[in-house]
This record gives structure tokens, sequence and C-alpha cells, in this order.
């Protein structure tokens, strides 16, 4: 189903939005609640290589609209991550590979945008070693403990569109 | 499994090809698929505030008859004594009214107020922003002052159709010209967001201090706006100073930190101050998101 991207996004999009309101309670203390790298990675098990790209620039893209960071810079890097998983997908096979892919993608994803971040910012970051690793922290956390009810949000979506589950092979 | 590879291969070149082409296409195109992702999710930031509101209306509904009644004895005393403040202030008004006549004096820009409610928050290291629930549909421009009170909370820095976004007086990116209490000969300081580095509070910092600048005993300072460069308008509270000042390192002024005057996370509602005239500094934010 060539529109499987774009309702698995929909079907995603709550879990972003319930990302938005936990940033808004975390304010105080200068935290993001990150998870799109997480939110990609049941979606690179079973769409198409195609589909799982066209997913990952709008989650980038979702995350950089009302931030200061720079065009695309999160949205094509989680696009080049999904090319990856979706060409490997005997990473994803289990359960663990899941978690510790979710972990390193959302970590990754997180570095990608705080960097991208300084670079139009006034501010220096010569002081923000510490904070970056507060931020890290939680975001390879919250990747960790958020996939299991994202994935199972996105497998029931795909079950309902009768995707397929995906072969070794794309 | 060669064929896996090939895709793979052949998606890693499209994607460098359309990075290049990403980097070369006229901002305009950028700042229009930006424009379309914020749209997409306006409306669910709207129905959010909104539920929130919702869910305090319904609070409020189920408090006690007596609660109520406390309530309202208590905003009838506090309406009698902002009713004395208001008629001196109109005096006071009348007053500067006759002496600008007499003097000719040019009556600056006048602001048209809108009130908006807070949707959102959002803060990191590099930014300190709210997303308020009133956009280009309702007036408001990029680079207006956002006040609550007689305090300044930000500056819009995007308009969206029906959100924008504030900068915080926090935030790295915010910056202006302000006066020091207990500083007899008005000189100028300059205020501007600290990127964030700990779990607490996000403060500006405050520089070019004059050297004999001493804080008054006793109370923290306050520091006022100019009303200089036509963004805010002057003698609105930006905060308080930090403690004491330090020298910097070259020596020449000290340096402070300033304390925003309210939790600038727990607004619910602000004042967007909308020049009715557009001035230079705005036109020259129009079309550049990132300030």
């Amino acid at each position: 189903m060539g529109w499987a991207w774009l309702i698995l996004l929909l079907a995603t999009y709550p879990w972003l939005l319930g990302a938005d309101l936990a940033s808004d309670t975390l304010a105080s203390s200068s935290l993001v609640f990150f998870i799109s790298g997480t939110c990609l990675i049941a979606p690179c098990r079973r769409l198409k290589r195609w589909q799982a790209i066209l997913f990952a620039a709008c989650l980038g893209f979702l995350f950089e609209a009302r931030r200061p960071i720079p065009d695309g810079a999160l949205a094509l890097s989680l696009v080049a991550v999904s090319i990856f998983l979706s060409s490997n997908r005997q990473l994803l096979r289990n359960t663990p590979g899941m978690l510790w892919a979710a972990a390193i993608v959302n970590t990754g994803a997180c570095l990608i945008w705080f960097v991208a971040s300084s670079h139009v910012s006034p501010a220096s970051a010569g002081d923000l070693v510490g904070h970056l690793l507060v931020q890290l922290l939680l975001a390879g956390v919250v990747g960790s403990v958020a996939l299991v009810p994202i994935a199972l949000t996105q497998n029931a979506t795909l079950d309902r569109l009768s995707i397929p589950p995906a072969p070794d092979t794309p | 499994m060669d064929q896996n590879r090939q895709g793979a291969r052949a998606s890693y070149v499209a994607l460098s090809i359309f990075v290049a082409l990403w980097i070369l296409i006229p901002s305009a195109v950028r700042r229009f698929n930006r424009e379309a992702f914020v749209e997409f999710q306006a409306p669910a930031l709207l129905l959010l505030g909104k539920s929130r509101d919702m869910a305090t209306f319904w609070e409020k509904k189920s408090r006690s008859v007596e609660e109520m009644a406390a309530a309202g004895r208590d905003l009838a005393r506090i309406n009698a004594a902002l009713e004395i403040k208001i008629n001196a202030l109109e005096d006071i008004r009348r007053e500067n009214v006759r002496l600008r006549e007499i003097t000719r004096y040019n009556v600056p820009a006048e602001y048209m107020s809108v009130v908006a409610r807070v949707a959102t928050r959002d803060s990191s290291s590099w930014w300190q922003r709210i997303v308020i629930r009133k956009g280009r549909n309702d007036g408001i421009r990029p680079g207006a002052p956002v006040v609550f009170g007689n305090t300044v909370v930000g500056r819009v820095t995007a308009v969206h159709l029906t959100t924008s976004e504030v900068d915080l007086v926090t935030s790295p990116g915010f910056r202006c010209t302000a006066y020091l209490e207990g500083d007899d000969q008005n000189r100028i300081v300059l205020v501007n967001g600290v990127a964030s580095n700990s779990l607490g509070t996000a403060k500006a910092r405050v520089s070019v201090i004059p050297h004999d600048y001493f804080m008054p005993a006793g109370q923290p300072a306050r520091v006022f706006t100019t009303g200089m460069g036509g963004v805010f308008p002057s003698r609105l509270v930006l905060g308080y100073l930090d403690g004491g000042t330090y020298a910097t390192q070259v020596g020449n002024f000290k340096e402070s930190l300033l304390i925003p005057s309210r939790d600038l996370y727990n607004l619910q509602e602000v004042s967007v101050l909308v020049p009715l005239h557009q001035n230079p500094g705005e036109a020259l934010m129009q079309g550049d998101q990132f300030q």
C-alpha cells in the first residue's frame, strides 16, 4: 500500500505530540523529550525502503519545524539511518536488537540536532558538554523505554493496513 | 542479497545528490517546507491548549460555592484597590498629554495589544521558547514584544497562520538594551540570553555594567527596558540582577546574571504588543526565522 507511510505517520503523531507535552513539563530544566529516532525503528522492519525514507524525512521535519535547527539537518540524517536500517533488517529481528537500535539511533539523532543547533545559535558551546551528556542520556533512556509502546502502536497500524512482515531482503 | 546492497548503495547516492540539491535550492523552498510542517502541527497544538483550558475550567467549576464566594469577595477588594489606582493613572495621563501639548513632543509609536494563550513551552540549551495560540490571522508580526503586565516575557521570532513562536528573555537569541535601578545617570547596559548548561533556572546576562555602579542596598536591582530601538516600550521590567556584579576579563566593565521577574515557564497567558507602524528592525526580521 503506497500511502502506508503517511497513515503510519499520522498514527505515530500522537506519540510525538506526547513527547512535546513531556518537553513542556521539562521546560524549566532545558531538556527535550526526544523520541523521533525511536519512532523510526519499527517501521524500518516492515515498510519498503522508499516508504521508510519518506517516513523518516517527515519525522525529522516535524521535529525541526518549530525549533531553530538548520533546515534538513535532522531529517536528512534520519533518512540516512532509515536507508541503513531498511537494508540491514537482520539487525532488527529480535526485541533486544530493536532496543539497542532505538537507544543508539535516538541518541545519535539527538546529538545531531544538538550540534546542528549550535551553528545557528549566537551563544558559545564551550560550557555545554555536561548538559549535552544529560540530554543524550535522557534520549537514550527514553528511546529504549518508549520503543515497546510506540512499536506496538505502529505494528497494529501496519497490521490493519495488511502490510506483511518485511522479508530479510527489501 | 546483492540486489539489497545495490539498492542501498543507490539510495545513499540518491541521498547525497538530494543533500547537495537541498543546500543549493533557494531558501524560500526550505522556508516553505518548514512552514508546511508547522501548519500541519498547528491544529494539534491548538487542540492541546484548548483541552488544557477545558480541564482548568472543569476543575474550577467543581469547586464549592463557599470557595467561589470567598474568591469573589477577594476579587471585589482587589477591584476596589485597582479603581483607585486607575483614577491616579488617569490624572497622570492627563498631565502627560498637557505637557506633551506644551512641548509639542512627538508621541512614540503606539502598540496594539493582542492577548494570547500559551499553547506549549519548549526549551533546550539552544532555545527557550513558548508557542502562543495567536498568529498572522490575528495581526501578530515578527519582532513584536511579548509582555505579561509590565514584565517582558520575550519577543516574537516566527509567526504562522494561527500560532507564533516567542523567544524568551533567557533564550540565547534574545538581546536588548536596558537601564539599571539605582543608576542615576541612566547608563545603558546590554541584556542577552545565555545558553543554558544546567538543570537550574535559565537566566540571561547583563553586560557592559559601568564600573562605578553599585546595586541598591537591601533589595535586588531591577532591570528596565530603555525603549531605544523601537522594539520594546520603555520602563518595562526585564528582571532582577542576580546577586553581585563581577568584573569582565578585560576589566573595563562589570557583568551580572539576570533573573526574570516571573517564572516564564508557568505563564498561561501573555500580551503581544504589535506596533501599529512597522519599524525598520521588524522589516529586517521578516524572512529570518532564526533570529
